[in-house]
């Protein structure tokens, strides 16, 4: 089962960073060390707001599917949705990175069959 | 035939029973909307959520030879030397009459609060708020 194809009602993205170690050297002076090329640990937290309660279900389903935290996938183009610029922008990272979830589905359930589905991802390389 | 309402057409009952001395009632409804706007969209949508009846009505606090008092009955829902339980939940319908046909509100509510007051020069009333509880049963206005 991929990511569950719903517009999210809030989406926030974290562009991540390459890995760098800043070393600080007996004379103050600062040196920062690039130990790779590829740009990783992007957050994207997404919020559904009110959505169906069987939708919310897809969430806990993929969540099942892909292990938790453990196994990595791609987001449908419906989770850019709303963003003018190129989805590549809001990638997990460097090319041939993913996305993992980095915590389970929060799910806050409402009267009248709605609930309330907050996400958290982060990009793997 | 053309009819416009009017308080001479309107009565309160409680438990069935027509009170006595209503000089006025109301009824809100409402109904709480969630926002289902997503991302792309420029125009709020929305489904609907919980539905609320709230209300209020003013009795006059008036004794009939009988001994009667409709006034004390809504008064006493509150005002009493123990605490509310369910069983103080009533039955209120509001009534708009046009000779034989009725068009009712009937639900169940808790009087949710209830003042009385003696003032030089006035009548004494009884002012009751209700909250309705579950849906109205009955609903031909």
């Amino acid at each position: 089962m991929a990511f569950p194809t719903i517009y999210p009602s809030a989406r926030n993205y974290e562009a991540g960073d390459w890995p760098v170690r800043p070393y600080q050297t007996l004379s103050g002076a600062e040196v920062r060390i690039r130990y790779g090329n590829r740009r990783s640990n992007a957050k994207l937290s997404l919020s559904y707001e009110n959505i169906a309660d069987t939708e919310a279900e897809q969430f806990l389903s993929h969540y099942n599917e892909t292990n938790g935290t453990f196994y990595t996938f791609s987001v449908p183009a419906a989770v850019y949705a709303g963003w003018a610029g190129s989805p590549n922008a809001l990638s997990p990272g460097s090319s041939g990175a993913a996305y993992r979830y980095a915590g389970p589905p929060q799910i806050t359930a409402l009267p009248c069959g709605k609930s309330t589905v907050k996400v958290e991802l982060i990009g793997v390389t | 035939m053309a009819k416009t309402y009017t308080g001479r057409d309107g009565s309160l009952l409680l438990n069935g029973t027509t009170q006595l001395k209503v000089s006025d009632w109301s009824l809100q409804g409402e109904l709480e909307l969630l926002d289902t706007t997503t991302l792309g969209q420029c125009e709020r949508t929305y489904a609907p959520g919980i539905q609320t009846f709230t209300g209020s009505a003013n009795l006059l606090y008036y004794k009939d030879d009988a001994g009667r008092n409709d006034a004390s009955t809504f008064l006493r829902s509150v005002i009493k030397t123990s605490e509310v339980t369910e069983t103080d939940k009533v039955q209120l319908t509001l009534r708009l009459s046009d000779g034989g046909v009725n068009s009712d509100i009937t639900f169940n509510a808790f009087i949710s609060s209830v003042s009385i007051g003696a003032t030089v020069g006035d009548i004494s009333r009884a002012q009751i708020s209700f909250q309705v509880t579950g849906m109205p049963t009955t609903v031909t206005i």
